[in-house]
């Protein structure tokens, strides 16, 4: 293998823009390692580190754009390169840009909400910046300590404006959907959540109901533990009490803390507007005595909102669902006995493994429900697993799986070829940035893994559920039946998709024992 | 409960994005028609935390 460099002198691409140019590197043929980004001090270290820096990375400043690939040949290296440069950023169509947010809001003082993405140990001197200025701000970036969270937020609290993270995703404010967020009809209900993922798994069924959301206002996922306090729930609360356009108020967040809940409680007991609440795994009794409806989970707490607008969700019944699992397993082989997981989302990992479990017992995982089932080796599946395919042990050197979904093709190849799987368990993710056709990417692997299976001797189940909506610029409605043509089976949610999967297998074992 | 007037300002206003980092998340919002102000963000020092501390400690 040989080192090959290429510096584009005072050439700015971006730290995503580049994580697409190497993680195209990185699949193709006869290449080892690589690396693409700006050389700064601290990607020249990690070159350095990663062993390929020669003298052009070494000489190179930090306003050059370096890619370093170590290569079978040169061959090898020209054809990646072509690649890579085929679906990359041409830097001299890019529109003008400033370099501090200063500056860009001294040139634009119409500039009212900020989005935030730089990594995590930048993230509160950046944001504190953009909140002095008076900018609302949505903060993607993640790893930040909770006591810079906290500052931040008291910042923002001082300064009565929206801190919306670290670590936020999912937010849509005036319609318009930022970062992750999916593409929402306006409605009458006000969104305020500590999970990115929930806030959009209700948003989506809100709008399919021909309902829609006011404004969805995301806390990052740390916003209700101890250090932070729910400084940004208890600020969203009031700012959609307050809002006109929010008639009913939706609050979403895995467990908080006790003290937090307490808080939360009291203040959703003052609120004057109809409040749904849920805090999964949360003390019913203590959410209910604040006078909110409880929810237990998402699909709930869906169904719970759209109950004060009289409709209804029709998910699958338990029959319904049996009748499908039936004809799964006809063609199934005798060694066919598991579920197999690759998710794109945290949340609707441990929603689907929480589900299952009470099925067919605990499920194995990286990111597992409990310590004991935590596997060795994230690559190496035991029995029922499901993984967390967004967890950094995946996503080093690539975006996450939900902007790239072929990250995730060689975990999902690799769980069809082994011959005691019986199901593929996935969740669909769409987001205005990318990726425009997750499904269709991710079927070129699943059609050949059932045809594979059919070849020897058995029959692959893949089972899914698409969250997103038919305003999307990649249509749910397409997606979802796209994905059903192929012959995979598209659930309503995701909790509905790990109640077919646990059926499945369940009814596989009682006929392997029959 | 807080002020929330800033919060019900920018509800009822015509939203001007400033986008600090990748540009896809800001092209996201322009495809949604916002008005969208790029910034390059690039760490000051060029990621050297021992400069950037010592800029800091000058007030730069």
């Amino acid at each position: 293998m040989e080192l090959y460099t290429v510096l584009q002198k005072d050439t700015y691409i971006d730290s995503l823009a580049s994580l697409f140019t190497m993680s195209v590197l990185m699949d193709c043929e006869g290449i080892e390692s690589a690396y693409a980004g700006m050389a700064t001090a601290s990607g020249r270290q990690t070159l350095e580190e990663l062993g390929l820096a020669d003298e052009t990375v070494r000489g190179a400043g930090e306003n050059d754009f370096v890619v370093a690939v170590r290569a079978a040949s040169r061959e090898a290296f020209e054809a990646a390169m072509a690649k890579a440069q085929k679906g990359g950023p041409a830097p001299a169509a890019q529109k003008p840009a400033f370099g501090t947010v200063q500056d860009a809001v001294r040139a634009n003082p119409r500039a009212n909400i900020c989005s935030i993405a730089v990594p995590g140990e930048y993230a509160c001197e950046v944001t504190k910046q953009a909140l002095e200025l008076g900018l609302h701000c949505i903060v993607f970036s993640s790893n930040v300590p909770l006591w810079q969270e906290r500052e931040m937020k008291e910042l923002a609290r001082e300064k009565g404006l929206l801190c919306m993270g670290p670590d936020c995703g999912v937010a849509n404010i005036n319609g318009a959907a930022f970062v992750l967020s999916s593409i929402n009809n306006r409605g009458p209900f006000g969104i305020c959540g500590a999970s990115g993922c929930g806030i959009q798994h209700v948003a989506a069924f809100l709008h399919e109901a021909g309902s829609g959301v006011s404004q969805t206002i995301g806390t990052g996922g740390n916003d209700l533990k101890e250090p932070v306090g729910g400084i940004s729930m208890l600020m969203g609360i009031d700012a959609l009490e307050n809002d006109p356009d929010t008639q009913y108020l939706v609050l979403i967040s895995r467990k908080p803390a006790d003290s937090v809940l307490q808080a939360l409680a009291g203040r959703i007991r003052l609120c004057k507007k109809p409040v749904v609440a849920c805090f999964m795994g949360a003390d019913r009794a203590v959410v209910e005595a604040s006078g909110a409806l409880w929810a237990g989970d998402l699909d709930g707490c869906a169904q719970q909102a759209l109950s004060l607008i009289g409709k209804r969700i029709d998910f699958d019944s338990e029959e319904a669902l049996d009748a499908l699992a039936r004809s799964a397993i006809e063609g199934m082989a005798p060694q066919q006995k598991y579920v197999r997981g690759i998710y794109c989302g945290g949340t609707y990992c441990d929603e689907v493994m929480q589900t299952m479990q009470e099925a067919i017992g605990g499920i194995h995982s990286n990111c597992p429900l409990l310590p004991g089932l935590r596997l060795a080796d994230s690559r190496a599946s035991v029995g029922n697993t499901v993984i967390d395919s967004g967890e950094e042990e995946f996503t080093r050197g690539r975006p996450h799986p939900t902007l790239e979904p072929s990250m995730r093709l060689p975990l999902i190849e690799k769980e069809a070829q082994d011959p005691q799987t019986a199901v593929i368990l996935l969740d669909f993710i769409l987001t205005p940035p990318e990726h425009i056709d997750p499904a269709g990417v991710t079927l070129r692997v699943l059609t050949k893994a059932m045809e594979d299976a059919r070849a020897r001797g058995g029959k692959l189940a893949v089972v899914c559920s698409v969250l997103g909506t038919d305003a999307d610029l990649q249509n749910v409605t397409l997606q979802r039946q796209k994905l059903r043509d192929a012959g995979v089976y598209v659930c309503r949610s995701n909790r509905q998709a790990g109640q077919l999967a646990a059926r499945i297998i369940q009814l596989k074992k009682e006929r392997d024992e029959a | 409960m807080m002020n929330t007037d800033k919060i019900q300002a920018l509800f009822g206003s015509q939203l001007v994005a400033v986008n600090i980092g990748p540009r896809l998340f800001g092209e996201a919002l322009e495809k949604q028609h916002v008005e969208v102000v790029q910034v390059d963000w690039r760490p000051v020092a060029g990621g050297d935390k021992q400069m950037q501390e010592l800029l800091a400690a000058l007030g730069i």
